[in-house]
């Protein structure tokens, strides 16, 4: 189905600082420039989604072959939500062996701010599918509520295969280990949540740093403590 | 006039009965009466176009209904039903949609494919009758180039462009109206608008954007406001009274075109008819023709009124042997990085160049346009002599390009300006004739008249060119730099268009080269050079041009003059003392908690020509500096990045140590065998420890990551490790460590075990038997050195 693959002209600057836990701090911005091009560079963003029916009765994705979500936090999360959008986003595993050669080469800090870098790429090409996405549905009369990825409170990890089944991941060449990892390990999967708009309430659509419990989170925006 | 289109065709078919899950455009064929009474329903209200039910009647959307092969039936049947309610006064558009497919790379369908897709559709559409083709609903410019190019080739007849934008004003893959109006106008769209997505009140100033930037008339169709969902059904909430009111601010706006879109009715129409009936169209204000390329979602444009627009000339193998080399493999890794590095320098425009021998140039240029414009949002210049080498670029490129170059050699007018009409691009005209080249001015102008000319008269416009002055070696003759000045003052003069050249061709054979580009750039900017093609990494030029902007004009109070040559001069480092004023190992020290990797080792050198031994430096300085940034880092002063930066500058300190003095034994303090648990694929936090404890005299043994049980045990025993360092990120990896510690206790291993990682916690660590947990990198050395006692 859908395969949407991000146009990335800039790597935000400000995030990667964020991923590197500089976000309070003043860096040389040429070391996070140099690496936000070096990420731009090596990015290859491919994405696809699938939309489903759900049933937030039985918490079940409504596939041929239906998917049950299990975890009180997305239950919670997804209790108004009547489909579902499951989504895959890479951005390739070149940036990540350029990542372990960076070190290997005894640039540690390149490497590590070239990592957050990556993962701000990955998270930019997910948020363009998802503005993407948002035209389709809004048309439709629906609102989109926050992305929410297996791993985030209490949806465990163990559910990654059916995601990749159900947003087709393969497609764009992501796998699994055994241990549940995604590979290209910057890769991201996760539902949307669509919900009617009846009445044109407020809905928490983007990440709240407040509302998780890991305080020594490196990316934890400031506000939020 | 202002004409009236219609309303929305989908919502009033589910009125009259399509359940969800049907064709919409099948029932053309299987219920046409109910067609035709939609039709006619929106003429009695005042449409004076209707749109054929045909929105999704292309190949791709009615293969979801097992319906691929009956594109030109369903059509042909669109055309006839809306024909039945039209009569003599109404006209018809033959609706085309999107294909809900995104074409490459941001999807996996091929540009040529969407074009047949197209071409089909609209052939069929054009046979039955329809008397314009109305391209709706597009939210990829390359989808509507597509479409558009399909429907030039078929028809003489008008084509309306109209695409969805997002609420941030732009279509969600990224175009702007402004570039949006340029792009298409200039490949020949006649009305050019926006519907759907959006309210009247979102879409006006779009639409506003959109006639700023076209002479085309504009059309909106805009959706009855935001939907809801009621009941399991879409409800568009704006009344049609509400959506007439809008219609005189729309026609202010620039539109001449209205219609609806999702949501409307004929009542709507009604509404819109009556609101039109005491207007007149806008006066809109005539565009001032200037020289704009776009790219997807940005507009540059090039004008003696504007500052000077920086062409990058870097994308181009020729004496290049690597980047050759790369280019023939099909690597496009170095012609990414130059694209990056040289917008990051300041290029206003990129040249892309495949010029090597014996390769596929289509598929060079293809591949090239392709990867670049994904990742910059600068306009390219498609630099080829090879007709179906542009042409490829040109399909592939999401906007308006320049053609580099078109000469007046008769081959190439033939060839090159067909393809800039047919793909809206423009040309840059340089002045070479079957006779050579011409060596005074007034000869090139003569030549480049012949361009324009003939460009004109196959329908390109005054807007579409870039003059080039040509450079000539001064060094073979003298005349050669007050030709081209001659030759930019005379561009100005006769024709007005924009001039651009390569400059550094002045300067071949002389000595001292950057010298002479430079004043001779400077010259040729007061002379009215434009656009100049050039190295934009030069510093020499990129000085002379800032100077330049300042001396002519271009630099408002020598703004950016002044902001560039204070900068150059400012401090980079708050020092907290002058540097000079300390010794020299306090200096060693400083340089290593300030992460200063390349100053570090000439200091070491002094430091032990000067008597210091490597012990004192190494205590004094790099230990003590390291202590100090650890300290600064647990405090929450100094953060993980900073930390890397000293080890990083230690680490060199050592390098130069161990050089100058190699039978100098260092220390061991212990031996680490380090690993990332079996299955699991993190290794950067690891190798981040690793590399710290390395640079506080532990040996490590890194086994890297995803490392099995049975290689950490044996490695451990094999050199009697100290210390075993495991990592874990993943609640699913971490009980692997329960069993490394299980096992190395099995087989005796005496090393103490250290663990940490992302999900690891200090009751996890007591748990599972670990002789500590480090919580992060600078925490684990100082715990090494406890578990080792030293």
């Amino acid at each position: 189905m859908p395969i949407y693959n991000a146009s990335l002209t800039h790597i935000d600057k400000s995030e990667t600082k964020r991923y590197a836990g500089l976000s309070k701090v003043v860096f040389d911005e040429k070391l996070i420039e140099h690496a936000c091009l070096e990420a731009q560079l090596l990015s290859q963003a491919k994405g696809i989604w699938q939309i489903y029916d759900y049933n937030h009765s039985t918490h079940t994705i409504e596939a041929e072959v239906p998917a049950n979500i299990k975890g009180k936090v997305v239950q919670r999360h997804l209790q108004n939500a009547t489909k579902i959008i499951v989504l895959a986003v890479t951005i390739g595993e070149d940036i990540e062996n350029a990542v372990t050669n960076h070190f290997k080469a005894n640039n540690y800090t390149h490497s590590i701010l070239l990592d957050a870098a990556a993962t701000t790429a990955v998270e930019m090409a997910a948020d363009t599918m998802e503005k993407t996405i948002k035209q389709y549905i809004e048309a439709k009369g629906y609102q989109t509520i926050m992305r929410f990825s297996p791993g985030y409170g209490d949806w465990d990890i163990t559910f990654q295969p059916e995601m990749l089944r159900l947003s087709s991941a393969q497609e764009i060449g992501i796998t699994l280990t055994s241990s549940m990892m995604l590979i290209p390990r910057k890769s991201v999967t996760a539902v949307i949540g669509l919900v009617p708009n009846c009445d044109g309430s407020a809905l928490q659509t983007s990440h709240d740093c407040k509302s998780c419990n890991k305080l020594d989170c490196l990316a934890r925006k400031e506000s939020s403590i | 006039m202002i004409y009236i289109f219609d309303g929305a065709m989908g919502t009033m078919l589910q009125d009259a009965g399509l359940k969800p899950g049907e064709c919409p455009e099948l029932l053309n064929i299987e219920k046409p009466k109910i067609v035709t009474n939609i039709h006619q329903q929106y003429i009695t209200h005042g449409s004076n176009i209707i749109e054929t039910n045909s929105f999704g009647a292309n190949r791709i959307k009615l293969s979801h209904y097992g319906l691929a092969e009956r594109v030109e039936e369903i059509n042909t049947a669109a055309v006839k039903v809306a024909k039945a309610a039209a009569g003599d006064k109404v006209k018809i558009a033959g609706s085309i949609g999107s294909t809900g497919k995104f074409i490459k790379p941001l999807g996996e369908l091929m540009f040529d494919e969407a074009y047949d897709v197209f071409f089909e559709q609209i052939s069929a559409l054009v046979n039955a009758g329809v008397d314009m083709i109305l391209i709706e609903t597009i939210i990829d410019i390359q989808e509507m180039r597509a479409a558009l190019l399909a429907a030039k080739t078929v028809t003489d007849k008008p084509v309306i462009c109209q695409l969805s934008f997002n609420s941030d004003g732009r279509t969600v893959t990224g175009t702007d109206p402004q570039t949006a109006a340029i792009t298409l106008e200039a490949m020949g769209a006649n009305v050019i608008g926006a519907n759907c997505s959006l309210g009247p009140a979102q879409l006006l100033p779009i639409i506003e954007l959109l006639a700023a930037n076209c002479s085309c008339p504009i059309s909106i169709q805009p959706n009855a406001g935001m939907p809801h969902l009621v009941e399991g059904k879409t409800v568009f909430p704006m009344e049609a009274e509400e959506m007439a009111s809008w219609v005189p601010k729309l026609v202010e706006g620039g539109a001449t075109y209205i219609g609806g879109c999702c949501g409307t009715t004929p009542k709507h129409i009604a509404a819109i008819k009556k609101a039109v009936q005491l207007l007149t169209p806008a006066v809109r204000q005539p565009r001032k023709p200037m020289l704009a390329l776009t790219s997807r979602s940005k507009t540059v444009f090039i004008d003696k009124t504007l500052p000077t627009v920086l062409l990058g000339e870097r994308i181009n193998p020729t004496g290049r042997k690597k980047l050759a080399a790369e280019i023939k493999e099909g690597n496009f890794l170095s012609v990414k990085k130059e694209a990056l590095e040289q917008v990051h320098a300041g290029a206003h425009i990129l040249d892309v160049n495949m010029g090597v021998a014996g390769i596929d140039q289509t598929k060079a240029m293809y591949k090239a346009i392709t990867e670049i414009s994904q990742l910059v949002d600068v306009p390219l210049a498609i630099d080829t002599s090879d007709a179906k080498a542009l042409e490829a670029g040109l399909k592939a490129y999401p906007g308006r390009a320049l053609i580099n170059s078109v000469s007046a050699e008769p081959e190439r007018l033939a060839e090159f300006l067909p393809l800039a009409k047919k793909y809206g691009a423009a040309i840059l005209c340089l002045p070479i004739s079957p006779a050579g080249v011409p060596k005074t001015a007034p000869e090139r102008i003569a030549v480049v008249q012949t361009i324009v000319e003939q460009a004109l008269a196959i329908g390109m416009k005054p807007n579409d060119f870039l003059l080039d002055a040509l450079v000539m070696t001064v060094a073979a003759d003298e005349e050669a730099c007050i030709q081209t000045l001659n030759t930019l003052k005379l561009y100005r003069e006769k024709f007005g268009y924009p001039s651009t050249m390569g400059l550094s061709n002045i300067s071949f054979g002389l000595p001292n080269r950057p010298l002479i580009n430079s004043n001779f750039f400077t010259m040729s900017l007061a002379y009215g050079l434009d656009a100049p093609i050039m190295n934009p990494y030069d510093s020499a030029m990129q000085d002379a041009l800032l100077a330049s902007s300042a001396l002519l004009g271009f630099d408002k109070n020598a703004r950016h003059y002044s902001l560039s040559a204070s900068n150059a001069n400012a401090p980079t480092k708050a020092a907290t003392a002058p540097i000079s004023e300390m010794d020299l190992l306090t200096r060693i020290k400083t340089a290593v908690i300030n992460g200063e990797k390349e100053a570090i080792a000439p200091m070491v050198e002094k430091a032990l020509a000067e008597g210091h031994s490597s012990t004192e430096i190494t205590d004094q300085c790099l230990t003590a500096a390291m202590n100090e940034v650890g300290i600064g880092f647990g405090s929450g002063k100094l953060f993980l990045p900073q930390v890397l930066l000293s080890a990083e500058a230690m680490r060199e300190a050592f390098i130069k140590i161990k050089e100058l003095l190699p039978l100098q034994n260092f220390q061991n303090k212990g031996t680490v065998v380090i690993a990332t648990v079996r299955g699991d694929i993190h290794d950067l936090g690891k190798n981040i420890v690793g590399a710290l404890l390395e640079n506080n005299g532990f040996h490590i043994i890194d086994l890297g990551k995803d490392v099995e049980l049975d290689t950490i045990v044996t490695t451990a025993l094999e050199h009697d490790a100290d210390i075993v360092g495991l990592c874990a990120l993943m609640t699913t990896t971490m009980p692997q460590i329960d069993f490394v510690i299980e096992a190395l206790k099995k087989a005796g291993s005496r090393a103490k075990v250290m663990v940490g990682g992302a999900v690891l916690t200090q009751e996890y660590a007591d748990q599972a038997g670990a002789d500590c947990y480090a919580r992060d990198g600078v925490v684990a050395v100082n715990l090494a050195k406890d578990l080792v006692g030293k």
